[in-house]
């Protein structure tokens, strides 16, 4: 079974002001957001592509966990003096990402890519938007005071998400995606975990003392829900394809973390690809694990990666050799390896090598390996244990995206983190999307037509026409042929409408 | 805008030392030029990550609230 690669992360960020502390988490959200516009915010996202209550396994629930506190939270919105739409300030990006307020975290969805290279320049390329918009907000508020950090907890118990997106046929059977992907879910944070002091529950609080390796997995409760925010799922159901639904899915990944090292990124998209093509080519596991989500747990507790999780079938097995299954069984699976594959299948193993080896030689590679490296040096340096509350300083700093203080920044000016972008790619990512996807198609219409624009989204573009408004479907412009016919209409068209009808006559 | 997308570049072109790996166009054998050697301990770089370090308010992590995101 053939598939289409597309894939896309969404990440939501953590703000904090320095200088109050009685600021306003939706509108310090919203302001961040607006700062990043030349002109005046246009409400133009439509919603109506959202569907979060759809599940993939064929019903659609009546509620979500989260729904009461959603309920709360519009009922304090509703006192301020701000539409849905002005407190969303949800935009479209020139390069086709979505840049907005979710929940009182700025967020940036990448413009969905179709190759590893591109998704790691355009996750880096929003770090450098959201920094751009920290900087001129500073500017308006007269000092440095709002920090932007790329992570996924507040230490407190709150956690915020960074999720992966892939577009997968339709045709693969749901339980056989589940079946195919969940052990190695439940362990790719061996490989792609941003790693984390302490330990949390959901909005009950955090623990010091000890390291583990995933900032997400002690927020993990349940196998498979259609929930978000509470009751989180290893494998989100969420059924929302953004294509056509008879064709289409999307695995909607919230568990991952969000990580710092391109390396790291590189490794979690390009497995998880890779695992895809491997189901969508009828690979089964030849084990399943027997608690999951005790599983994500145990395993992210264990730096040393010794930890053993009980399988279904009987006996045990590490995370690091759950991995190891996956990537030997894809040398075996796949039969088309091209060359972006052959190098994730190459770096895959290596990395698995060398974290049962001697992991202090992904420093600047992995995650967790050069967050537990930079945190054992300086309790070295200091003397102080692993249950000082420093450490759970440092560990949010090295996730703050400011140049001059985050710990990861501080690693890059370094030259010890591993690029996998070019600083021309990141520059490039900021203004033009793909120019193999629809992403690619999007960002063009804002560039070229943003004025015409009545709606955006995921699927397509409606423009205000004469006779009502002209719509460009990007449903079907998967395939990069598509794409390329798309963009010559769009780039030759002088308006909406002669692109819209250079299309109709191509059809 | 002018400003912020200049300093943006600065940064880009100071900070990014570490030699590209390009995940398509070329494979390298495992191990090849694909990252940083061990770590040393002493270093003036690994000095300057500790003066950064040790910058950060011990309190920082403490005083930092969000709301539950997705």
């Amino acid at each position: 079974m053939s598939s289409i690669r597309l894939f896309g992360i969404e990440t939501e960020y953590g703000i904090a002001r320095e200088d109050t502390e009685t600021a306003d988490p939706v509108v310090e959200s919203m302001e961040l957001v607006r700062a990043y516009l030349d002109g005046h915010f246009t409400c133009r996202w439509d919603y109506r592509g959202e569907h979060p209550h759809e599940d993939q396994r064929g019903f659609r629930v009546t509620e979500l966990a989260q729904d009461k506190e959603e309920d709360l939270f519009a009922e304090q919105d509703a006192h301020r003096p701000f539409s849905f739409h002005e407190m969303k300030s949800d935009l479209v990006l020139p390069n086709g990402a979505r840049f907005y307020n979710d929940h009182t975290h700025p967020e940036y969805s990448t413009p969905e890519c179709r190759t590893i290279k591109d998704i790691v320049a355009h996750d880096r390329a929003g770090e450098r938007i959201l920094w751009v918009a920290a900087q001129r907000r500073n500017e308006v508020l007269g000092g440095r005071v709002v920090q932007l950090y790329k992570n996924n907890t507040d230490f407190h118990g709150h956690s915020y998400g960074c999720h992966d997106n892939y577009l997968v046929p339709r045709a693969i059977n749901f339980d056989n995606l589940v079946r195919g992907i969940l052990p190695f879910l439940v362990s790719r944070q061996v490989i792609a975990g941003a790693g984390k002091v302490g330990r949390e529950a959901q909005e009950r609080g955090f623990t010091p003392g000890g390291f583990q390796l995933s900032q997400r997995a002690d927020f993990m409760e349940t196998e498979l829900s259609v929930d978000t925010m509470h009751n989180r799922p290893i494998l989100n159901t969420r059924d929302e394809p953004h294509a056509t639904r008879e064709r289409y899915r999307r695995l909607h990944l919230i568990l991952g973390d969000a990580n710092m090292c391109e390396y790291t990124t590189a490794l979690k998209i390009g497995t998880t690809r890779v695992v895809l093509d491997m189901i969508a080519e009828g690979f089964v596991p030849s084990f399943d694990l027997a608690s999951p989500v005790a599983a994500i747990q145990a395993i992210s507790q264990d730096p040393d990666l010794k930890t053993v999780v009980k399988r279904q079938e009987g006996g045990t097995i590490s995370g690091l050799d759950i991995q190891r299954e996956y990537v030997e069984q894809a040398r075996r699976v796949l039969t088309n390896i091209d060359e972006e594959t052959q190098w994730i299948l190459q770096e895959w193993e290596l990395v698995i090598d060398q974290l049962q080896k001697d992991p202090l030689q992904l420093v600047g590679k992995i995650d967790w390996v050069t967050k537990r490296w930079l945190l054992e040096s300086f309790v070295q340096d200091e003397g102080i244990g692993w249950d000082d509350p420093w450490l759970a300083s440092l560990d949010l700093e090295y996730h703050n995206i400011d140049p001059e203080r985050g710990l990861f920044c501080g690693l890059e000016v370094e030259g010890r983190a591993t690029s996998i972008s070019q600083e021309d790619d990141i520059q490039e990512a900021m203004k033009n999307g793909p120019l193999d996807t629809r992403a690619g198609l999007r960002g063009l219409c804002v560039q070229r037509f943003g004025e015409d624009i009545n709606s955006i989204q995921w699927e397509g573009v409606h423009f205000n026409g004469k006779n009502g408004t002209l719509h460009l479907d990007l449903l079907d412009h998967l395939e990069p042929v598509s794409v390329a016919h798309c963009r010559a209409a769009l780039e030759a068209a002088k308006t909406p409408l002669e692109m819209i009808n250079s299309l109709a006559i191509q059809k | 805008m002018e400003h912020a997308m200049k300093f943006v570049q600065l940064i880009g072109s100071l900070d990014r030392k570490e030699r590209p790996v390009d995940p398509i166009s070329k494979p390298s054998g495992p191990g090849e030029d694909s990252g940083p050697k061990r770590p040393e301990t002493d270093s003036p770089s690994r000095d300057n990550l500790m003066k950064r370090m040790k910058k950060v308010d011990p309190k920082q992590a403490e005083k930092y609230r969000q709301r539950t995101g997705e």
